[in-house]
């Protein structure tokens, strides 16, 4: 089998990930397939080949949408395929998504600008104080804020609606690491524990002017608690098919979905310490 | 089936208090701009979310949008397009004239057209941002026009015939169309939102009428 890989040139710029990247071209070639890194500029031949593997980082307004599409509607396997990617994107169908399934998960209200009284007291009440503001299209950690005041979120929440039409608004929920499963054809491929840094309050944390990111600690999938392998296959299942990455806290035993993504970080060294055939298993996926 | 429109007149809900509400029935999205990450998205994403049907849904709007999308979806269903390239850098085989749009996040109403040759590097430079996102570039065959789309019909009546077919293959209610025509007929370029004022309310009154009395 062809497979193509869609990446960028930022791909190969982290030497962890550009090593992840090395390791899925020899799995494949081992596995006796053909493995090819594609750009955009190549978007126009992807029927040439029988499966779609995107690392690019992906978003409906991206060029890897695109490649997703069309190589859907030429039936090549995809992964990531347009619907992950249009549902993981963006934080506001995900928030749609888990109430429509009763996905446990920090409490939410979606919010288009309206600062009445009622509506600031109405949202302070919901969710508490500080309150985490994201748009839509959140990427590792980035517009991503927390307000600790009613001052501070009206300050936040304009300057972010300038170029959002909507934003989540989330109850803070405090922990030291979240919860990075790795999910693949609805089945736990791998799991991490992604650090919050010392003196931040997210993975990726501005501390003194610098951003820094959370230690990965990765555990043998088969250590992941039942409560956990539950939820996360319920969530994936509810997306599609495909390769996702769930963000999940956990509290006093309970767990609650962050979000899903498509697209997830494989780096060398991180996601795959202990579970080194996530390759292979992807490979297989795109293969069979 | 439930009306979302932006139209106050129109609508049994408006697009922000039917986002922050469950939904149970099929719905008809009426919006001028139903591009990613506005208004016109979300609420047929809302829908979608909750599993009923909705016009247009999220893949009918991305493959309209998105130029490459438009043009592999328009040939498979015979609407007449011609050969577009997507490039990101000038190369000596590209020809003007040409009309150029841009395949990137955050353009709209990007069409360039360009006469001479000498200026289609420098056009390619800027509207792929230093070659960060592709161009998408058409041959000029015929003339340029721009046209709004209602339910299938056209403001322009050369164009009323493509504008069903168009309605009928991408289920976009509202928006521009960029085509060409030459002696063949009407070649589709581009699509993208309609600015607010150029739409004719009283068409999609019309329409929607029709529509509610249908269901």
């Amino acid at each position: 089998m062809k497979i193509a890989c869609f990446v960028e040139a930022y791909n190969f710029i982290v030497k962890s990930e550009r090593s992840a990247l090395m390791k899925f071209k020899s799995t494949a070639e081992t596995m006796g397939h053909e493995f090819e890194f594609i750009y955009k500029n190549d978007i126009s031949k992807i029927a040439e080949y029988d499966a779609l593997f995107i690392r690019a980082t992906t978003d409906p307004s991206s060029s890897a949408y695109i490649v997703s599409r069309l190589a859907e509607q030429s039936g090549l396997k995809v992964i990531d395929d347009p619907h992950s990617i249009r549902t993981c994107s963006n934080k506001a169908i995900l928030h749609d998504l888990f109430y429509k399934n009763n996905i446990p998960s920090p409490k939410s209200i979606l919010f288009h600008g309206d600062y009445s009284r009622e509506t600031l007291d109405s949202i302070f009440i919901t969710l508490g104080l500080p309150v985490i503001i994201k748009t839509p299209y959140t990427r590792f950690s980035s517009h991503v804020e927390k307000a600790s005041d009613e001052t501070q979120f009206i300050e936040i929440s304009k300057h972010l609606l300038r170029k959002a039409k909507v934003l989540v608004l989330q109850e803070y929920v405090q922990s030291d690491f979240d919860w990075r499963v790795g999910i693949l054809r609805n089945e736990i491929i791998y799991l991490c524990k992604y650090c919050i840094p010392d003196g931040g309050w997210k993975v990726r944390s501005k501390i003194n002017g610098r951003n820094v990111w959370g230690d990965t600690i990765a555990l043998s999938r088969d250590s992941i608690s039942p409560g956990l392998k539950e939820l996360s296959i319920k969530l994936s299942k509810c997306v599609g098919n495909g390769l996702y990455g769930l963000d999940v806290k956990e509290i006093n035993d309970e767990y609650k979905v962050i979000e899903i993504n498509d697209n997830p970080s494989i780096y060398d060294g991180y996601e795959d310490t202990v579970d080194g055939d996530i390759y292979e298993k992807i490979i297989n996926a795109l293969v069979s | 089936m439930i009306i979302v429109s932006e139209d106050e007149d129109e609508g049994d809900s408006n697009p922000f208090l039917f986002l922050g509400q469950p939904v149970h029935d099929s719905v008809l999205n009426i919006n001028h701009d139903y591009r990613y990450l506005r208004m016109g998205y979300y609420v047929s994403a809302h829908a979608e979310t909750f599993g009923v049907d909705v016009t247009p849904n999220c893949t009918e709007i991305m493959d309209a949008y998105r130029n490459p999308l438009l043009i592999e979806k328009a040939r498979r269903h015979g609407l007449r397009t011609n050969n577009y390239r997507l490039i990101t850098s000038a190369r000596s085989e590209i020809d003007a004239p040409a009309v150029l749009f841009a395949v990137n996040p955050f353009t709209n109403n990007s069409m360039k057209v360009v006469d001479s040759g000498s200026k289609l590097p420098g056009m390619i430079k800027r509207m792929s941002m230093g070659a960060r996102f592709p161009v998408s570039l058409h041959p000029l065959t015929g003339e340029v026009l721009e046209i709004i789309q209602i339910f299938g019909e056209s403001t322009n009546e050369e164009t009323s015939e493509f504008a069903k077919k168009f309605y009928k293959i991408f289920n976009i209610p509202i928006c521009k169309l960029i085509v060409q025509i030459d002696d063949g007929g009407v070649l589709l370029n581009h699509c993208e939102p309609a600015l607010k004022k150029e739409v004719k309310w009283d068409i999609v009154h019309d329409k929607v009428r029709k529509i509610k009395q249908s269901v």
